[in-house]
């Protein structure tokens, strides 16, 4: 009576073991990974602005690194729907930061976003 | 660290505020409201030479438009139709310049189902290929089969200030509405005018003084298809 017990008993602590074993070692693997992968040794990315035809851009950097898509949509609602053209646009991000590999590309690659403005608005 | 987090903080919550910042900076000084002009076309077929090409090419060049040597997939945002006598008699056709008619009641954008076709303030037919989903049902609706589809773009890209459309969406002439706000002649006019030939004139309706006005006051002008009710704003002498 008590070997039946034990018997199945085992059987299924070790069922168990093994199930999570399976589920916490991809887990426990990233987990690893993350708290122990070498750091990007050149830190954030330095966006160039290599021919600065402007003082100023058209907004802080601040307000451009959290916001600049929600600026470039809302301009492109104004310009395109309402024919309100300003001093904002992608062809003037170009006078002064004038490649996308060193400009734009640096932080869409860190960040593997693939935004497609870029398949009709030229920017080298 | 703090000093960022708490701008982060602040940053995320203008994302509504975010919207009125751009909208009050991102008219420039001296845009006038849109919706007081009204723009038309008249189109002078007696001045128009038949081997002559200045309006096509300069549309294609300004706006990149498709061309690949494919009649399946070239897009024509201008055309020149020959339209010969049916009797067949030598020297009694006529070219005839197409395009987008600019309609008052465009079908293109009252089928739009996104509204990505829509009409302007200024009276212009325009498509927000942001917008655009690809669906064809403005090339079904329209009258005088002005807008194509873009089945593939093109590989060179003359105007580099200008963007192309990529493979995906309908397209039409949409009279140069980036050079217009400007304040300069659409590409087609002013290759017309640097050919020597003048036939074409952009200029707004709402002006009683203006070439158009006096033209469309003054000739004999007709437009295209009109028992359709479109109002087409594109006219013709000569038609």
């Amino acid at each position: 009576m008590s070997d039946k017990k034990l018997a199945t008993g085992g059987r299924r602590t070790i069922a168990v073991a093994i199930a999570v074993l399976i589920i916490a070692f991809p887990l426990g693997y990233s987990i690893a990974g993350y708290l122990f992968a070498p750091g990007d040794p050149d830190g954030p990315p330095f966006l160039e602005r290599p021919d600065p035809k402007y003082d100023s851009c058209v907004r802080e950097t601040v307000f451009m690194r959290y916001h600049h898509w929600e600026l470039l949509r809302s301009v492109r609602e104004e310009v395109v729907r309402y024919g309100k053209r300003g001093d904002v646009g992608l062809s003037k991000c170009r006078d002064c930061h004038t490649s996308r590999e060193r400009f734009c590309d640096k932080c869409h690659h860190a960040t593997s976003l693939t935004p497609d403005c870029f398949d009709c608005h030229y920017y080298p | 660290m703090k000093v960022a987090g708490g701008t982060v903080l602040a940053g995320s919550s203008c994302a509504y505020a975010v919207r009125f910042l751009i909208a009050s900076g991102a008219h420039g000084a001296g845009v006038d409201d849109i919706s007081a002009r009204k723009w038309g076309m008249v189109v002078d077929l007696s001045q128009c030479p038949a081997d002559c090409t200045a309006c096509l090419d300069a549309c294609r060049e300004e706006n990149n438009v498709a061309y690949h040597g494919d009649p399946r997939y070239d897009i024509h945002w201008i055309r020149k139709v020959r339209l010969e006598d049916e009797s067949g008699t030598e020297g009694m056709g006529k070219s005839v310049v197409l395009l987008c008619n600019h309609c008052e009641n465009p079908p293109c954008a009252q089928v739009c189902p996104v509204q990505a076709t829509y009409k302007r303030d200024d009276g212009i037919v325009i498509v927000d290929h942001h917008r655009c989903i690809g669906c064809r049902y403005c090339m079904i609706a329209c009258p005088y089969n002005a807008r194509q589809f873009n089945f593939k773009d093109n590989e060179d890209w003359p105007n580099k200030d200008h963007p192309r459309r990529s493979h995906g969406v309908a397209e039409a002439c949409n009279l140069c509405a980036h050079r217009l706000d400007e304040g300069l002649l659409p590409a087609c006019v002013e290759a017309c005018r640097n050919a020597g030939a003048g036939a074409l004139t952009v200029g707004d309706m709402n002006d009683p003084d203006s070439d158009i006005s006096r033209l469309i006051a003054g000739s004999a002008v007709k437009r295209l298809k009109e028992d359709l009710g479109t109002e087409p704003k594109v006219f013709y002498i000569g038609l």
